[in-house]
């Protein structure tokens, strides 16, 4: 991939991928799900989803899976609306850019 | 390095951290292996690097949205470019988007400080521009030889197309001329007339064709040969950076 992953780009991404899961995800899941998507590498992620957790984007649990407790992380209605947030940015960032692509000269 | 070394490195680096920060991360990592499985925990080492890399990705980002956001993005700026702060004007004016711009006049500045007689050792620059200076003196004879042939090619080259322009403007005068010629005489030898009157045509066409393409050719060369010398004369005292 030559374009960058800005950190704002990295937290929508990540809000979206956690927010496919209504009961919530987990650390390596998410990693996976965001890997298949761009390239970024295992360690970045821990500190996205501690800083989304801050900010009360996302909320984490306890669950027991096999004889151990599993973190879960899950998008809150504060982490939702700010993933509409960023869609709606994107919509109109991707349009931008389509447009010097593929339309020509923009008056 | 296996998981359990992996870990306890990395409880290690993190003692320096809140509590709660530490056991929040450690559990992650401790998940994260846990889930990988132990058929790919090689993997997952090798991928995440080192403990010290995976304690450094932590420690910035905790402490990067603890600390106030403008220091934090001053002290990145002030490492990056620490070595030239150190050097020119130290104070609050230069942000970090003025990083590049610094870049390109960190040459001038340097010299002009030094000129200022401050109590620091002169910058490469200066000393530069004062051998330079020397030497052009103490061999005065052989420089002014040099700058009179440089003069003395330029001058030719300067003539040389001009030369071409006057040329091929005259060519096309001359047919002119024939053409004017030929009508002329037409009540008088008329067959002589029309091939003279010919003959002027297409050297007036032939005149005024290689009027324009030698026109075209001095605005080609001349501004090319004025930046060439300027640039041969800055040389020597931006380096690298004209």
């Amino acid at each position: 991939m030559v374009f960058n992953t800005g950190a704002a780009l990295l937290d929508a991404i990540v809000l979206a991928v956690v927010s496919r899961e209504d009961e919530g995800t987990y650390g390596y899941k998410i990693t996976q799900d965001v890997r298949r998507v761009i390239d970024v590498s295992e360690s970045t992620l821990y500190p996205v989803l501690r800083r989304l957790q801050k900010d009360e984007c996302l909320e984490v649990y306890d669950r027991q899976f096999d004889g151990r407790n599993r973190r879960y992380y899950k998008v809150t209605s504060r982490g939702m609306a700010q993933l509409r947030l960023y869609k709606s940015e994107w919509k109109t960032y991707i349009q931008k850019i389509n447009e010097i692509f593929e339309g020509g000269v923009t008056a | 390095m296996n998981r359990m070394g992996f870990m306890a490195e990395l409880e290690r680096l993190l003692a320096d951290m809140p509590e709660e920060e530490r056991q929040a991360a450690v559990q992650y990592y401790a998940d994260y292996f846990a889930d990988a499985g132990e058929a790919n925990e090689a993997d997952v080492i090798r991928e995440l690097g080192s403990p010290e890399k995976v304690a450094e990705s932590i420690k910035a980002d905790y402490y990067g949205t603890q600390f106030n956001e403008a220091d934090y993005e001053r002290k990145d700026y002030m490492e990056k470019y620490g070595q030239r702060s150190a050097d020119g004007n130290i104070g609050g004016q230069a942000g970090p988007g003025a990083g590049s711009g610094r870049d390109r006049s960190g040459n001038g500045a340097g010299s002009a400080d030094g000129g200022a007689g401050k109590s620091r050792p002169w910058t490469s620059n200066t000393l530069e521009i004062i051998l330079i200076i020397a030497i052009a003196v103490v061999l005065w004879p052989v420089t002014l030889g040099i700058a009179l042939a440089v003069f003395g090619i330029a001058a030719a080259v300067v003539c040389f197309f001009a030369a071409l322009v006057i040329t091929a403007v005259s060519i096309m005068i001359a047919g002119g001329c024939t053409v004017i010629v030929g009508l002329v005489a037409v009540a008088a030898v008329p067959s002589a007339a029309l091939v003279a009157a010919g003959i002027g045509i297409l050297l007036f066409v032939l005149g005024m064709a290689a009027t324009v393409g030698t026109v075209k050719l001095c605005i080609i060369v001349y501004p090319a040969m004025l930046r060439g010398f300027v640039n041969l004369c800055r040389r020597p005292f931006y380096g690298k950076a004209v």
